[in-house]
């Protein structure tokens, strides 16, 4: 067996614990949900859940299950229920494989999604979740509800924020009718705090892998970002996100790498290849080489934005960096070079993610040419293993990392 | 189309025509006191551009084919087939490039321009969710961003008699249009196709000058036709005829026509009731018959299609997708459900570009002469 070349963390067990706990909970929603007259939301990854928790929502989140379809190899099968019900193989495949397990949960780890009572998406991270959420919204015939973050081409306007924040209002408004619960902003502040600490806590984990040698590999930071996606405001993020850091810090204190004999540092841009979590990332720990931060998991690590909690909401939501401009993001990618003293970066060319990969090409020349390091680009998908070509990847890679000789 | 005009003799729709089919590509020869302003998407408010005192031109890919390396080979060729006409510099003489946010394609290749191009670029964000709290103060506010950019770019003030004459003139062009629109069952497809496209790559002034004198041919010509299939294409932008020639040459009509490209762009109503006119031109873009980019309510562009149909008593449905096209993919599904509900047979028929082929060509047939053998039984 080959010898694994990356020191797994303790805190694994922790968030084992902390995500089954909410997969259970999730999953028998229907015994639960009425009784306490907690509606379950399926939202997107970028929609302002402190706001629903205020209303005692539970939310469940299809691009995490279909993270999860494809870590578990059941992408592809469900991608295919959804393209034989007229859906393009071109959309993104975390919409496919959740319609697919929508249409047929026998076939979806967990018995697929629990059914919503209502539908929550927010565009700041795609136009794609609008026309995914609509699909959605007709299949269950329940509410869906909008947030519709206009896209900054450069600094957020005094429009789009008070726009946003309208919407807030009224979206408030519609939950107070779906969950007959008044809305009270002193419970969505205590969401936002509990949510402001959550993320202080990943900020702060991550910036741990300014040490050399970083504490942490890219797929820590994507199996440990899973709290901060689905228990945003809650405790147990919380509780969960301190033992983490308490465990990276004593790592740095210790001088132990993720990667063992750690010699190149990289940045990660995009969504990880779930299906190839490990294997890819294997080529590159195998020669040394580790990524010290990546922009996407780095989404969650964004500190709030002033104001009051509505407010705040608003700004928050709508400059997440996915929603602003190529040179805003080019900037970003260099600064994480820069702050994390890193060697290279590596772009995940996504076919599933237009947003987030049709700009690399620009950001990826800006970010060479202002930081002088080299920058390699991966075509691949997030979660459809179809699109992945191992040996072409493999060569790519092996040649990327030979520069570093 | 060479026919048509033999028999004609009508030198307005003879411009016409000769305009489609250059899509712009000699606007310097032929409209040398003009300047033009690209843009890309029909939300983008063509009355702004006029009356910054320049020329609207819908930026349409000469070939379907092109790979500039600033984008990767899964995204559209008009995406693609545009930015590479930029880098060949194809677009140098325009004004300024003006983007709407609609789909996620159109919002990157704005970054993209900005970074890699030579052309100035202007970009105006409408809400996508059109009906939703605040989206007209909103869309306003974007509108008065938009004025100041354009003023900005031309260093010239845009007064409110300049936007009334715009607003006036764009009403007019698509009173024109609809006229036009309202012959398409008595029309060849890809007549009609072509001039409606002519309208989006020459000056407005000049295009609704033409088809005014060449309605009453148009009329004229109008043929009404009893055997062939009546058919709505809905779809994105669609740069050639090349798809309405062979839909006419299996037999069919198209009588409704959903494109970006085709009767959308004229569609819906133009007011002139505000005291600011940037309030009428919100209200028309907010009002319009919505692409699939845009949610007035989650089912009213079906709802809107489905009445077209019915109007226009179409036979069978074609939804044309151009690949990578993630809005018009995602509305295929449920509008072909909708239509199928409606007793309408649809066919979903993805291009790369707009040019078909021979496989289309045997979909086609195949779509078209099923449906005739239906109406024989």
């Amino acid at each position: 067996m080959a010898k694994r070349n990356y020191r797994p963390l303790a805190s694994v067990k922790a968030l084992q614990k902390t995500m089954g706990r909410y997969y259970a909970l999730t999953n028998y929603h229907r015994y639960w949900g009425k009784p306490f007259r907690r509606p379950l939301a399926w939202v997107t990854s970028g929609a302002p859940v402190e706001l629903l928790r205020s209303f005692k929502i539970h939310s469940a989140y299809p691009e995490q299950y279909a993270a999860i379809y494809s870590a578990r190899n059941t992408t592809v099968a469900l991608c295919e229920i959804a393209d034989s019900a007229g859906y393009s193989q071109d959309l993104c495949s975390y919409a496919r494989s959740n319609i697919g397990g929508v249409l047929r949960p026998d076939l979806a780890p967990l018995g697929g999604m629990p059914k919503p009572d209502l539908l929550v998406a927010c565009n700041n991270i795609c136009g794609t979740v609008l026309k995914w959420y609509e699909a959605l919204a007709r299949h269950f015939n329940i509410p869906l509800l909008v947030l519709d973050t206009p896209y900054l081409t450069d600094e957020m306007t005094q429009q789009a924020k008070d726009y946003v924040l309208e919407q807030l209002y009224a979206m408030a408004v519609d939950l107070e009718k779906i969950t007959g619960r008044p809305f009270n902003e002193k419970n969505l502040a205590k969401q936002m705090r509990q949510s402001a600490e959550i993320t202080s806590l990943w900020k702060e984990t991550r910036q741990y892998c300014q040490a050399n040698p970083s504490p942490l590999n890219a797929p820590d930071l994507f199996i440990h970002m899973a709290p901060i996606v689905v228990l945003r405001g809650s405790q147990e993020g919380i509780d969960y996100y301190r033992k983490l850091k308490a465990e990276v810090k004593e790592r740095v204190a210790l001088g132990q790498g993720a990667v063992e004999n750690e010699r190149i540092r990289l940045v990660w841009d995009n969504i990880a290849i779930w299906p190839q979590l490990f294997t890819f990332y294997k080529m590159f720990a195998d020669k040394g080489a580790c990524f010290v931060s990546d922009t996407y998991s780095g989404g969650w690590a964004s500190l709030q934005s002033p104001g009051t909690p509505m407010e705040s909401l608003a700004t928050t939501y709508t400059e997440v960096f996915l929603n602003r401009s190529p040179e805003f993001r080019a900037n970003q990618l260099i600064n994480l070079i820069r702050d994390y003293k890193a060697d290279g970066f590596v772009m995940h060319s996504n076919r599933s993610c237009k947003p987030y990969s049709l700009v690399q090409e620009v950001i990826r020349k800006k970010v060479m040419r202002e930081t002088g390091v080299p920058g390699l680009m991966i075509e691949a998908d997030m979660a459809d293993l179809r699109a992945y070509a191992e040996e072409p990847v493999r060569n790519r890679v092996q040649a990327f990392l030979e520069t570093f000789d | 189309m060479s026919e048509i005009t033999e028999h004609v003799k009508n030198k307005s729709l003879e411009l016409l025509l000769e305009e489609a089919t250059l899509n712009g590509a000699a606007r310097i020869l032929r409209y040398p006191k003009s300047r033009f302003f690209g843009y890309f998407c029909s939300y983008f408010p063509e009355e702004l551009i006029l009356a910054a005192g320049l020329e609207p031109l819908r930026l349409l890919p000469d070939t379907g084919n092109s790979t500039p390396a600033e984008l990767p080979a899964y995204c559209c060729s008009l995406a693609k087939g545009t930015l590479d006409m930029e880098i060949r510099g194809k677009w140098q003489d325009l004004a300024g490039i003006g983007f709407t946010h609609t789909c996620d394609t159109m919002q990157c290749l704005s970054g993209i321009w900005a970074a890699s191009g030579h052309s100035k670029t202007i970009d105006i964000v409408p809400p996508v969710m059109l009906n939703t709290s605040g989206a007209s103060r909103y869309y306003l506010a974007e509108m008065h961003s938009l004025l100041n950019s354009l003023m900005a770019l031309t260093q010239n003030k845009i007064n409110k008699e300049a936007l009334q004459d715009a607003l006036k003139l764009c009403t007019y062009t698509r009173k024109l249009a609809t006229e036009l629109d309202a012959l398409r069952p008595d029309l060849p497809s890809q007549m009609v196709s072509s001039l409606m496209r002519a309208g989006q790559v020459m000056p407005r002034l000049d295009y609704s000058q033409a088809l005014e004198k060449c309605l009453p041919a148009l009329k004229e010509m109008a043929e009404p036709n009893q055997h062939r299939l009546k058919v709505l294409i809905s779809g994105a932008v669609v740069e050639n005829d090349s798809l309405f020639a062979m839909i006419e040459d299996l037999g069919g009509r198209v009588v409704a026509d959903d494109t970006c490209t085709g009767y959308r762009h004229y569609s819906g109503p133009t007011v002139m009731e505000a005291e600011d006119p940037l309030v009428d031109i919100v209200r028309r873009y907010t009002e319009m018959p919505p692409c699939p980019c845009k949610n007035r309510s989650l089912n009213e562009r079906m709802a809107y299609l489905n009445d077209l149909a019915h109007q226009r008593q179409v036979k069978c449905a074609i939804i044309v997708i151009r690949k990578y096209c993630d809005p018009h993919a995602w509305d295929a599904v449920a509008l072909s459900e909708s239509f199928r509900n409606s007793g309408i047979r649809t066919l979903t028929l993805e291009l790369e570009g707009a040019d078909v082929g021979g496989q289309e060509r045997t979909r086609l047939q195949a779509f078209l002469e099923s449906m005739k053998a239906d109406s024989e039984l």
